[in-house]
């Protein structure tokens, strides 16, 4: 079982999308998975026509296994099943920061469904913080979308310096091109350097701007599921499979 | 709500319809897949092996679907219309067929149209909360029943159970295979395993030995147009059996009807017997074809295929004369005269041992039988001619009969190991016996080489020589298989079963 992360400290990067495709994309190449959406918008649940459960309180949510499985729903498709969010995390963070050990927390509720998925995707929140840092030591890889810019690229070295600081490995790094535009120049600049000064954790895969991730929104559903034939899909596509060469899925 | 998965659900007539336009609670229906309605001919063996196991197969001319007992529908590809499940290409239909006999043909047995849905039912922002696919079976005269297999969601357990809820409300029930039979051919009958003889120990022996005969008289008869639309090799081989058998009880139950009446009704029967003999002689032949390729190099295989050739040929004609005998009127009335003697009281006279009851009386005959088989048995050896051999597998074969004959007169629990024992015998017999048969057919064709000794004749004896030889050396190897196996039937141990079940040392008084 392969615990993913999708994160980004700064929103509007292509997070959510990212992870809602790559998802799917596992799903439909048969692996087990189960997208757990960690982020209070919960744009990923949205996509996917998944309610938030009402029932949900914030109190002990992981540390109660069963309400944890419980709380777990079936996607429309194939082999992919959704936690969705919870309008409790927002107070998560802080009972966890309250709380004893809280770094293993995650862990100890992801193991209880280790066996049904082969993959867990967490859609994170966009901010470092104590769950943040929890989502780091839980997962075996974390995605990063970096829109190639001058700014994004200083989040990303920020990222890489707190992975050292709290003595995280860096390995677990694996950053992705989003919302790229052929057009700008810099957009090309800047992704040369950082793949200089970054070579083991800058994959090759380039997610397009395109208005078909934007109509994902409209349409509840992947790009994959609704232009599968798009530039989009087929960037979302080449990166759920350089992601599988990587993590051995 | 927890559910197993994989819940099959029957609906009869329009219910079917009804269901998948519904709505189940808040949620309506939404189809998500419809496939066009084909066509389909249902398949079973003669015997209805696959309605009695509870499945259903269904030829779709593209596709065959087998529907399990439990609902689970599964199909493979049908390049080729198939009727024999030994030559279906393998997959997964076939793999789940492998019980079948594999000399059995798939017979057309009622035809329809058969049409899937894949309906899910979505709540108010379109999600899908439960997936139920439809299977709906039309037959012909406009029957209709519709399987249908809910599939809850992980997380929505409310919405199965109010899928069920609607399907009871519909009339559904419990997936059942004979229901859907019922409900799409109610016409064709239910079928029956093979009739097992049930003797009561008080019973006379005229009674016992009338009762078997006349239940084999019908099961001959059922094989007769199979044997003339030469559906397969394995209605003439029933027929012959129901035949031997009432000639076994004819000869074994000696003083049970008037000797004159007794010896007619033989010859008879073996008159109806012997007519058969040449098209079974060649069916065993042409079944050993593949494995009778495998005996001989590459090299004669020219050979063999002008041997078969000839063979085929051969069988064609005795299938004619075959199908002209059991078609012409003389036969018919006579299998008419012979059934109305086992049924029609008074037409039989009672022999001087026709009072005697049948569990002493088969306990005297299975023990007799069983001391003369055991005396061969006891005195064979790697040298013993094949007469002596065919003998023992003569007196195996009544012994049998006459067991499985008894089978409601003794404790099952006994008598079935005495069966194994006694099977394994035979089968080993059996093998001896058919190679032995094979040798003397070869010799038999060498002989008639004048017919077929231009052309390949000079191939075909090359052949034929090689496979002699082989057959020779597997002949061998039976007989040596027979020494272990007589000498387990010989011993004190299997002797001392039989005598306990049919020759119990009374207790001193």
């Amino acid at each position: 079982m392969n615990i993913i992360a999708c994160y980004a400290n700064k929103g509007g990067v292509g997070k959510t999308a990212a992870a809602v495709n790559l998802s799917f994309a596992f799903a439909a190449l048969g692996q087990r998975v189960l997208l757990c959406d960690l982020d209070p918008q919960g744009a990923a649940s949205f996509y996917f026509r998944v309610k938030p459960s009402r029932k949900l309180t914030e109190a002990a949510f992981f540390e109660d296994v069963e309400k944890f499985t419980k709380s777990i729903k079936a996607s429309d498709y194939e082999n992919l099943d959704i936690l969705p969010a919870n309008m409790g995390f927002r107070d998560f963070e802080v009972l966890l920061s309250q709380m004893k050990a809280p770094k293993s927390r995650l862990k100890q509720a992801l193991k209880a469904v280790a066996s049904d998925y082969d993959v867990i995707m967490l859609d994170c929140p966009p901010n470092l913080s104590t769950l943040s840092e929890n989502i780091f030591r839980a997962a075996d890889a974390v995605l990063v979308p970096i829109i190639p810019t001058t700014l994004s690229q200083r989040t990303f070295e920020q990222l890489v310096d707190f992975f050292t600081a709290n003595d995280l490995s860096t390995a677990k790094l694996h950053g992705f091109y989003s919302m790229v535009q052929g057009t700008k120049s810099l957009h090309d600049e800047t992704m040369g350097l950082m793949r200089a000064a970054y070579p083991a954790n800058i994959m090759g895969s380039k997610i397009p701007f395109a208005s078909d991730v934007e109509r994902m929104g409209v349409h509840r559903a992947p790009v994959l599921v609704t232009a599968p034939s798009s530039a989009a899909s087929k960037a979302y596509q080449a990166l759920s499979e350089e992601i599988a060469l990587r993590l051995a899925i | 709500m927890t559910l197993p998965k994989g819940l099959f659900y029957l609906l009869s007539g329009p219910a079917g319809s009804t269901f998948a336009q519904s709505p189940v609670g808040k949620l309506v229906p939404m189809i998500l897949m419809q496939d066009a309605a084909l066509p389909f001919t249902r398949l079973d063996l003669f015997d209805q092996s696959l309605r009695r196991s509870g499945r259903l197969l269904l030829d779709t001319g593209t596709d065959l679907k087998l529907m399990m007992a439990d609902g689970v529908l599964i199909a493979q590809p049908l390049p080729h219309p198939q009727t024999l499940v030994a030559d279906m290409a393998d997959g997964p239909v076939k793999q789940m067929l492998a019980d079948l006999s594999p000399l059995r043909r798939l017979l057309p047995c009622g035809s329809g149209t058969f049409a899937s849905t894949a309906i899910g039912f979505v709540d108010d922002v379109q999600k899908i909360r439960c997936r139920a696919a439809s299977h709906t079976l039309t037959s012909t005269d406009g029957r209709q029943a519709t399987l249908v297999h809910l599939k809850g969601l992980r997380g929505y357990g409310q919405a199965l159970a109010d899928a069920l809820e609607q399907i009871k409300t519909c009339g559904g029930h419990l997936f059942d295979m004979e229901d859907l039979h019922q409900l799409l051919f109610p016409l064709h009958p239910v079928p029956q395993g093979k009739p097992t003889v049930a003797l009561r120990p008080d019973q006379s022996a005229f009674e016992a030995a009338t009762q078997i005969i006349a239940g084999q008289v019908p099961i001959a008869r059922q094989n007769e147009p199979g044997i003339i639309a030469d559906l397969d090799t394995e209605f003439l081989h029933d027929y012959r059996i129901a035949l031997r058998k009432i000639r076994s009880v004819l000869s074994l139950f000696k003083g049970v009807y008037l000797p004159d009446q007794t010896a007619n009704l033989k010859t008879r029967f073996s008159t109806l017997m012997a007519l058969t003999g040449p098209l079974r002689d060649l069916d065993v032949l042409l079944l050993e074809r593949a494995a009778t390729y495998d005996m001989v190099p590459q090299s004669l295989h020219d050979g063999l295929d002008a041997m078969f050739a000839l063979r085929k040929t051969e069988r064609s004609a005795a299938l004619t004369k075959l199908r002209r005998h059991l078609s012409g009127s003389r036969y018919l009335k006579t299998m008419a005269d012979l059934a109305d003697v086992f049924t029609t009281p008074g037409v039989l006279d009672a022999g001087p041992k026709a009072t005697r009851p049948v569990h002493d009386y088969a306990a005297t005959l299975i023990w007799q039988r069983f001391q003369k088989a055991r005396k061969i048995a006891g005195h064979l050896s790697a040298e013993t001619p094949d007469a002596a051999v065919h003998a023992l597998r003569i007196h195996c074969k009544k012994l049998r009969y006459l067991m499985e004959f008894s089978t409601s007169l003794y404790p099952q629990a006994q008598l079935n190991p005495a069966i194994k024992t006694l099977k394994r015998l035979q089968d080993n017999l059996g093998t001896a016996n058919d190679i032995a048969v094979q040798l003397l057919n070869l010799q038999t064709f060498l002989r008639g080489a004048d017919a077929w000794s231009q052309g390949a004749g000079v191939q075909i004896a090359q052949s034929v020589g090689a496979l002699t030889l082989v057959l020779h050396q597997r002949k061998q190897a039976a007989r040596q298989q027979t020494q272990t196996l007589v000498a387990g039937f010989a011993s004190p141990h299997t002797q001392q079963i039989f005598r306990d079940l049919f020759h119990p040392r009374k207790p001193k008084p």
